[in-house]
């Protein structure tokens, strides 16, 4: 799917590229000139790599076109992840400890945005439910079945921990279930995480493949 | 491990405990069931319907027998001709759940490998692979599975009283059959915990709803294959012993009370019940 992504921006690039071409000719520029402007807007998408998959993990195959979960605020993964470089766990802050991953309480995102960008709208629309003393009501987008017994905590320490990985690539590991989030606004569902993946995984890094480990 | 070992050694796993086992076991949970502390005041079955969300089902239903207590207390009567009125007739109180058979005669039986069993030496059911054949119930000599035969979400559980309802395990849906799992999500969470400690289970550090509910302390739960566990020094003073059945010993000493149910079944179950013994006739 990101590679379609990718292509659709590269189309994209193309046609405007085109149109500029065709203000160029009229202007009467030589043509070599367009060919290096063409090379050079492309150059930085084609540099945009995909997500790294770290060494010690064999990724299972599988894509997924989720459906997109309407959040009660637009919330942009990508200008924190990849603008800001903050780390997922540092609102996801239970996936290191428990079961789920967690949604962090207003009061973290109010840590930051109590100074931070107080004039845009999305901003406005987290205080005034601060201020109201609600949480906006998140949507599951990542979710299994409830006969389904599935512990972040377990998955970060094997992944993470135990393997010694760089505790601030952990988007990586995050990764290989949950998609390249540091590219979208709101989560969106970009593995399929049924059974089939789950055992994939199991199967290429030695996971447990006992039907109770996972089933309850 | 064990959905292999059910493909693979799925004759030798038929012919159940004769063969000597087929299983690699990392714990053996059992228990130690002592009937002169039994007082039948039914705490365990209550325990066991709030752990694991159990429906209840009603009287109409219960009498039609399918109710879904998966520990029940069975009643028996020391002698029923005597013509003794009711509170002097003797009675006896077996509580009665899933033996977690060593050599299972409900695994073999089920044509979609929904029952199988586990390196924990459990009789494992899984619910959504279960497709409702009800073998499994047929083959069991204990009559300790139970099957869903209508949802009860609405019935059982009235708003608000959903929100008592255990999230460790799934909620059954009719068509399913479901059994006692030996509280396998608390085993589940104390393995999860002791590996995060980095160390082994610690003998009593978790025990199932209904041996916590036992107001006289007659259950004990244990790991069998621990030499140090309460429920092994249990099965060795009296001399019960995991394995094939081999033939009743003479009783030799009426201290021994220990037995298990079926024994000469063959099924190895992993409950041993201590005799009641009564001091005078009743």
């Amino acid at each position: 799917m990101q590679f379609a992504n990718r292509t659709s921006l590269n189309n994209a690039a193309a046609v405007s590229i085109r149109r500029l071409q065709a203000k160029l000719v009229q202007c009467g520029k030589p043509f070599y000139l367009l060919m290096a402007l063409a090379v050079m807007a492309l150059l930085p998408l084609t540099a945009m790599a995909e997500l790294p998959v770290p060494s010690h993990i064999t990724p299972p195959p599988g894509e997924h076109e989720g459906e997109h979960v309407p959040q009660p605020i637009e919330f942009p993964h990508d200008r924190h992840v990849k603008d800001m470089k903050i780390n997922c766990m540092y609102c996801h802050t239970y996936a290191r400890r428990s079961k789920v991953a967690g949604i962090p309480p207003t009061s973290k995102c109010m840590g930051c945005h109590k100074v931070i960008a107080t004039d845009r709208p999305r901003i406005q629309k987290l205080t005034e439910y601060w201020e109201k003393g609600e949480s906006p009501r998140w949507k599951k987008v990542h979710d299994v079945p409830d006969y389904v017994h599935f512990t972040h905590e377990k998955h970060i320490r094997k992944f993470v921990f135990d393997a010694d990985f760089p505790v601030e690539d952990v988007q990586q590991v995050c990764g290989v279930c949950h998609g390249e989030v540091r590219e979208m606004t709101v989560a969106e569902k970009k593995k399929p995480l049924n059974m089939g993946f789950c055992r994939r995984c199991h199967e290429a890094n030695g996971g447990p493949g006992d039907c109770w480990k996972c089933h309850k | 491990m064990s959905f292999k070992n059910i493909l693979e050694n799925f004759s030798k796993y038929r012919r159940g405990a004769e063969e000597g086992g087929h299983h690699e076991y990392e714990h053996r949970w059992g228990m130690a069931i002592d009937l002169n502390l039994c007082i039948g005041c039914n705490a365990c079955s209550t325990a066991c319907y709030a752990e694991n969300n159990l429906a209840v089902v009603g009287k109409d239903k219960f009498e039609k027998g399918q109710a879904m207590h998966w520990m029940r207390i069975e009643r028996y009567w020391d002698d029923a001709d005597a013509g003794r009125d009711f509170p002097e007739q003797g009675a006896l109180f077996l509580p009665m759940l899933c033996q977690q058979c060593g050599a299972a005669t409900c695994e073999p039986v089920c044509p979609v490998a929904a029952t199988y069993h586990t390196p924990d030496g459990l009789n494992a059911q899984v619910y959504n692979r279960c497709i409702g054949s009800r073998y499994c119930n047929n083959n069991c000599p204990f009559r300790v599975r139970y099957f869903n035969f209508w949802s009860y979400y609405e019935s059982s559980w009235p708003e608000p009283l959903n929100m008592q309802l255990n999230p460790d395990l799934s909620v059954r849906d009719k068509g399913v059959m479901e059994k006692c799992t030996f509280c396998v999500q608390r085993i589940r969470t104390a393995k999860d915990k002791a590996q995060r400690e980095n160390r082994a289970i610690v003998d009593g550090e978790f025990q199932t709803a209904c041996a916590q509910a036992c107001p006289t302390g007659a259950i004990v739960f244990g790991d069998t294959m621990d030499p140090n566990s309460r429920v092994t020094k249990l099965w060795q003073e009296h001399e019960v012993e995991r394995g094939p059945y081999t033939s009743k010993k003479p009783k030799q000493n009426a201290e021994l009370r220990g037995y298990r149910i079926f024994e000469e079944l063959n099924v190895d179950p992993s409950i041993m019940y201590l005799e009641r013994v009564r001091e005078t006739e009743v």
